[in-house]
Formats: structure tokens, sequence, C-alpha cells
């Protein structure tokens, strides 16, 4: 994307009061960046990856469809697996303080070390901004980015939009195939579905 | 099952943590369930009744007894907590609708839940479509012919639903009812009778017939067209698929004459072009018809242009919170 366009773009988040869909993200289309500060204290920018593959993931970790992937060990294994292979894995946490799912970042450190977790990190984004920026409604919501910088994939975790534990053996990863079949050079044959899971709770202002 | 019997064992699943924590909400659920079941009681509803997360359950059925050969229908009567709700079956941005097993003797076989017209519920964002308060879903059972008379016969369901307010709770209950299997011709339980003549007064049904509906793929929104004679002040749409409208969306109704036209925004992650749009629309005075349009692409019409023409944005929402 020019930078001209995205300068653009980022008057028109400021200047607009009427809903974002416009610039959220969408299959297809290039990533928006964004710079987010995690809960190890880093800052990371998406553009910065350029290159690599990226999957967000939105978490909140009340939510009992997050609670069925996590206690079941079935996130920590695919960002074990796909970290592994160079992909960057961003955790995003966009609910707002005194919401479920907020945390501060110590003690998001307490949780990712409590539940064997592996992103690459975990970004903080309490005033949903990331959020809204890829109009994410459910965690978990899942989004795969190329090294292109395109979103090749956008939605649920698998096809599975329950919160039985049982769920998970025999489900469908979309986030799996949608790596699997890029890295081999093929279309991502489910590019889009509607994500499950919890609504994102985002502050009450914005919006 | 008699009402004193249903008063005494009304906390037959599990309560979530966070409910056991706050003893004032839980004893004010409790007197909630009391005075629901009081209610019941005095109206004379039968059934086997079970708590859920933030409210009850009751499977109530419309008749006495089973004939075989005959069609009847049982009930799911959902009772929630104020600001509570549970999810339609195409449940918007967020959520999952209830799910239910059967366990039913050889011979009855359950038909699919007759769902009554949700409500917009959620924030400005995220919209997700639903029921507050209190719903009845009404599920049809076949009786074979070949069914033998029997003194009991034991209608069993596993339910699973999720229930949220702000944040979610899954629930996972069983219920059963018995009844006896007669091959006197059906006859209906007066108990039941008013809660099944509601709850099928807010079924959508078919639109009549000379009511004519066009769907047209504008690019980025649908427009739905209707040459309805009476005046429409309100119109609101819910798609049975998922991912085809942007829920979240406001639906621009511009009154015509005769007729509406309401503008659909398309959801983002519909990638493909679909043949048709099916779903319930509600109308002026909580009037719901269902309709299954077929989608037509005349030319790349300009959706939500101004114009002088009065624009009306969709305002049977829940609450926004």
């Amino acid at each position: 994307m020019k930078r001209s366009t995205l300068h653009a773009m980022l008057v028109a988040v400021v200047i607009c009061t009427a809903p974002l869909l416009v610039l959220a993200a969408r299959v297809g289309q290039v990533a928006p960046d964004f710079t987010a500060t995690a809960s190890n204290g880093k800052t990371f920018r998406l553009n910065d990856y350029r290159g690599k593959y990226l999957v967000l993931e939105w978490h909140n970790n009340g939510c009992p469809y997050v609670g069925k992937h996590y206690r079941s060990g079935n996130m920590q294994r695919l960002q074990k697996e796909w970290t592994g292979r160079s992909v960057v894995w961003f955790t995003i946490i966009s609910s707002a303080p005194g919401k479920q799912g907020y945390v501060t970042a110590s003690e998001e450190n307490e949780y990712l070390t409590k539940m064997h977790a592996a992103p690459t990190a975990a970004l903080l984004d309490p005033t949903g901004e990331i959020g809204h920026l890829y109009d994410a409604k459910t965690s978990p919501q899942m989004v795969v980015i190329n090294p292109q910088g395109i979103v090749i994939y956008d939605g649920a975790i698998d096809d599975r939009p329950t919160t039985d534990l049982s769920d998970i053996a025999g489900a469908t990863n979309y986030v799996n195939l949608a790596l699997e079949q890029a890295m081999d050079g093929k279309q991502v044959q489910t590019p889009a579905t509607r994500p499950y899971g919890c609504s994102v709770k985002y502050p009450d202002s914005t919006h | 099952m008699t009402c004193a019997v249903r008063l005494k064992g009304p906390k037959k699943s599990q309560p979530n943590k966070k409910m056991r924590a706050n003893d004032s909400s839980r004893r004010l659920s409790t007197a909630l369930t009391f005075g629901v079941a009081l209610v019941l009681c005095a109206a004379g509803a039968q059934g086997a009744e079970t708590s859920i997360p933030h409210g009850t359950l009751e499977l109530v059925a419309e008749n006495q007894w089973v004939t075989p050969g005959h069609e009847f229908s049982l009930g799911l009567h959902f009772q929630l907590e104020k600001g509570w709700h549970i999810y339609w079956v195409n449940p918007g941005d967020s959520g999952e609708p209830p799910r239910v097993t059967w366990q039913l003797p050889p011979g009855l076989s359950p038909g699919v839940i007759e769902w009554p017209a949700p409500r917009r519920l959620g924030t400005s964002s995220i919209v997700d479509f639903g029921y507050e308060d209190a719903v009845t879903l009404i599920v049809p059972v076949n009786a074979d012919s070949s069914l033998a008379a029997q003194p009991l016969a034991r209608l069993g369901a596993e339910i699973k639903v999720l229930i949220c307010r702000e944040m979610c709770i899954p629930g996972k209950t069983e219920l059963s009812l018995t009844l006896p299997v007669k091959s006197r011709p059906p006859a209906a339980d007066p108990r039941t009778r008013d809660l099944f003549a509601a709850t099928r007064k807010e079924l959508p049904r078919p639109a009549p017939q000379d009511w004519k509906f066009t769907v047209n793929d504008a690019g980025d929104s649908f427009v739905l067209a209707a040459n309805v004679t009476p005046q429409i002040t309100q119109a609101i749409f819910f798609p049975l698929a998922e991912a085809q409208i942007d829920n979240s969306a406001p639906q621009i109704l511009r009154p015509l004459a005769p007729g509406f036209r309401l503008t659909l925004r398309k959801s983002d992650r519909l990638l493909k072009p679909i043949e048709r749009l099916k779903g319930v629309l509600v109308l002026s005075g909580n009037h719901a018809y269902l309709i299954d349009v077929p989608v037509t692409k005349r030319g790349a019409q300009r959706s939500n242009s101004g114009s002088g023409i009065q624009e009306i944005q969709s305002s049977r929402e829940g609450p926004v919170k």
C-alpha cells in the first residue's frame, strides 16, 4: 500500500465517527498495519513482519470458547507448531478495563506461563483499536496473513462452534488448512468463515 | 408431574462457580425461579423443569397423551433472568443456538425446532440474534402408527445452551417427561394450551401470496424490496445463513408507495455470490414472515445514496450496552 493511501486512511480513522467497517481488514486485501505493546513490554509493529506468515488470535481468558482451546492444549499446540515453522503468532487481547478478559501485562505473563502458551507475543489492546481495525467479533477469532501482507484467512479456529472439549478431536482446523495450503503454493480453499465464540469486550464508548 | 414436585427440585444442573460466589444474586435467582414456578402452577402448565445458569428450562407437551400415527408437539420453555439471553438458530456475530439431543422411545421421531422471530441484541459493533426474558421452542414429534399403546413413554432431552449477558456461560442439562401412549384421538392439555398458542403467534409465517419480494445484489449490499400494501415504518431482516449480511450494520428502510426497500450491507466474509436470500422479516407491529427470495443483479445500484425520501434505521433493538 502506498504511504499516501495509508495516511489518508489514518486520517479517515480519526475523523470518522461512523462505523469503521469500510477500513476493516478483508480477505484478499492488505492487512491493516498497527503498533502494539506486548505483555513482555516490547513493542511490535505488524508491517515489520513482511516476508513471514502471521497469525492473529483474539483472546479472552474468561471466555468458555477460548477455555475449550486452552484447557485442551489445542491452542498451545498450534502456537508451538507454527512458531516452530517461523510463523509469527500474536495473541491479541481487546477486552476493555473492567470487562471480561482484561488483563494487565503481569497478569497476562502469568497466564502465558501457567498455560504453557507459546505465541510470539501477547499484544495488549485495551482501547479495542486493533480489534476494530480487524473488525474482530469474537474470541477466539483467527486471522492469517501471508508474507506479502495479504489477509488469507479470517474467521473461526475450526468448524465446531461449541464449548465442548470433545469437539476438538475430528474438527477441521481452518488455521492449519490456510497455512498449509498457502505454504504449498495453493489457493486457500476456505478463506473466510463466521468466527465463533464470545463477543469481543470492547469499551462501551467506542462506536 | 405435579407442581409440588417441580418446586422441590429445580436446581438439577451445575451452577457455575461465578454464580455460587454471588450469594445475593443466587438468592434473588432462586426467588425468581420459585416465583416463575408459582406463576406456571397457577396457569396450570405441566412438565419437567430444571435450572440452567441464570434461568430455568421446562419441557412441556401440548397433548395429554401420545397417539400413534399422529404428530404432536413438545416445547422447551426457557425463562431467563433479566438481562440474560439465549440465541436464535443463526446466533449472529457471537454465541451459539441451543442444541437438543432427544432420547425418545422407538417409533417417536423429532422434527426440527420451530424458532420464534428473534431480536437484535448486543452492541453497535457486535450484533447477535436471540431471545431475552422467556421463549418457547416448539419441536414437532412424529409418532409412528406402529407404536404400541403403553402406560408411560419417557420423552427425554439433553439440552446444551449458551446463556449470555456481558459474559457467556454454557449450560448443559437433561429433562424428561412421561406421557401415556393411547390409541384414542389426541387431546390438548389445557395446562399448556395458552403457552403453545402464544408461542405459535410468535412464529414467522409465510408472507401473503400477493406480496412480491425482490432482492438485488447492489455490490456492497443487498436491496430487499417488497410491494406490500400496509404502511411499513419498521423492518428488520434476520438472515438464516451466517456470514451473508453484516449483522451490525444499520438496516436502512426506505418507504415507497407502495411497499418499502430495505438495504442490507453484505458481510465482509461473503466472498461468493448467493443465489437466494432466506430469513425472517419482522415488519411494523412485530409481524414476522419467512422469506426466501432469489437474488438478482441489476447493474450497480448505489445503495444509501442521499435522496429526499425519508430513511429509517432499524430501531427494534435490544439494550445497547
